[in-house]
């Protein structure tokens, strides 16, 4: 009887401890997801890497040049070739004006999981971006198949952004 | 009394200013904004709006395109609309606002980008055949 009563002290005890062991390593492993959302929440993300050796960095006396190709499709429903090029072209123009948009300013990304019982229900993320592009130029349009392509380019000077 | 070859240098300067002031008077001034929206890749909604300016606009009229008007018609979104492409590439290189929205849900992506030129005061000369508008800056 003794025995069997510090035999079922003696486990008690080491799965409380089993226990404290698991929590902290969960802790452990879950740290560093928690301290970079908490990081970013307070606006105080690490800053960005520094430019890498190929990236262009605009600098006082050197402009930069972006250059982008658009895609667009025509409509199924058109009237003529040349219709389905012109409403092709402008949604190809968008398309790069959105590429330009994005090289320069940024995009905003949000991601969403949903899961459920240990398997993902539902994934979404979302992109956005929104700017005022000015003096972007139409370099080069072409339309083959049904898909037109714009390449598009601007260039940036420092004298733009610094105020 | 003034004699005839007296009165010429005046009557010239007087017929000078009548042919600036209504040359002055017939350039209109137009509100003009843009819009359309690209879904999927694909042109899904246009909309040009065209308004005659109440008031005078200030600043300095910039480089002017010129655009057909065979038909010699007096409404400019009629006319923009035949010369379409052709002030696109003009206002493509004014100030436009691009707005991109891109959502991807269990790996189906639909995206829509909205380009909008901002309300934007025109100088517009109507002449017989041709009109010249230069935007405002």
């Amino acid at each position: 009887m003794k025995y069997s009563l510090l035999l079922a002290a003696l486990l008690s005890a080491s799965s409380l401890m089993a226990v404290d062991t698991v929590q902290a390593q969960d802790s452990q492993e879950q740290q560093p997801a928690q301290s970079i959302t908490v990081e970013c929440a307070t606006n105080e993300c690490p800053p960005p890497p520094p430019a890498l050796e190929d990236e262009p960095v605009l600098t006082h006396n050197k402009d930069v040049l972006i250059s982008v190709t658009g895609q667009g499709v025509a409509p199924m429903n058109t009237t003529s070739p040349a219709q389905a090029y012109a409403l092709a072209k402008r949604a190809a123009v968008a398309d790069a004006y959105r590429m330009i948009a994005e090289k320069v300013k940024g995009v905003r990304v949000d991601g969403e999981d949903l899961i459920k019982n240990m398997m993902v229900k539902r994934s979404t993320v979302r992109t956005s971006v929104q700017a005022m592009v000015k003096n972007a130029n139409v370099v080069e349009t072409t339309f083959k198949d049904g898909l037109c392509e714009v390449e598009m380019e601007i260039v940036l000077s420092h004298s733009q952004f610094a105020r | 009394m003034r004699s005839r070859d007296g009165n010429r240098p005046f009557t010239f300067s007087i017929c000078t200013l009548i042919l600036l002031t209504s040359l002055t008077l017939h350039a209109k001034e137009y509100f003009i904004s843009y819009r359309y929206v690209v879904k999927d890749a694909t042109l899904y909604n246009e909309t040009l709006y065209v308004s005659s300016a109440m008031q005078k606009c200030s600043g300095v009229p910039q480089e002017a395109i010129v655009l057909e008007n065979s038909k010699k018609s007096n409404s400019l979104k009629e006319i923009l609309l035949k010369n379409i492409d052709h002030f696109l590439s003009h206002v493509n290189k004014l100030a436009l606002d691009v707005k991109h929205t891109e959502k991807t849900k269990n790996l189906h992506n639909s995206s829509t980008t909205i380009l909008t030129l901002k309300t934007t005061c025109f100088k517009v000369d109507f002449n017989d055949n041709f009109v010249t508008i230069a935007p405002f800056k």
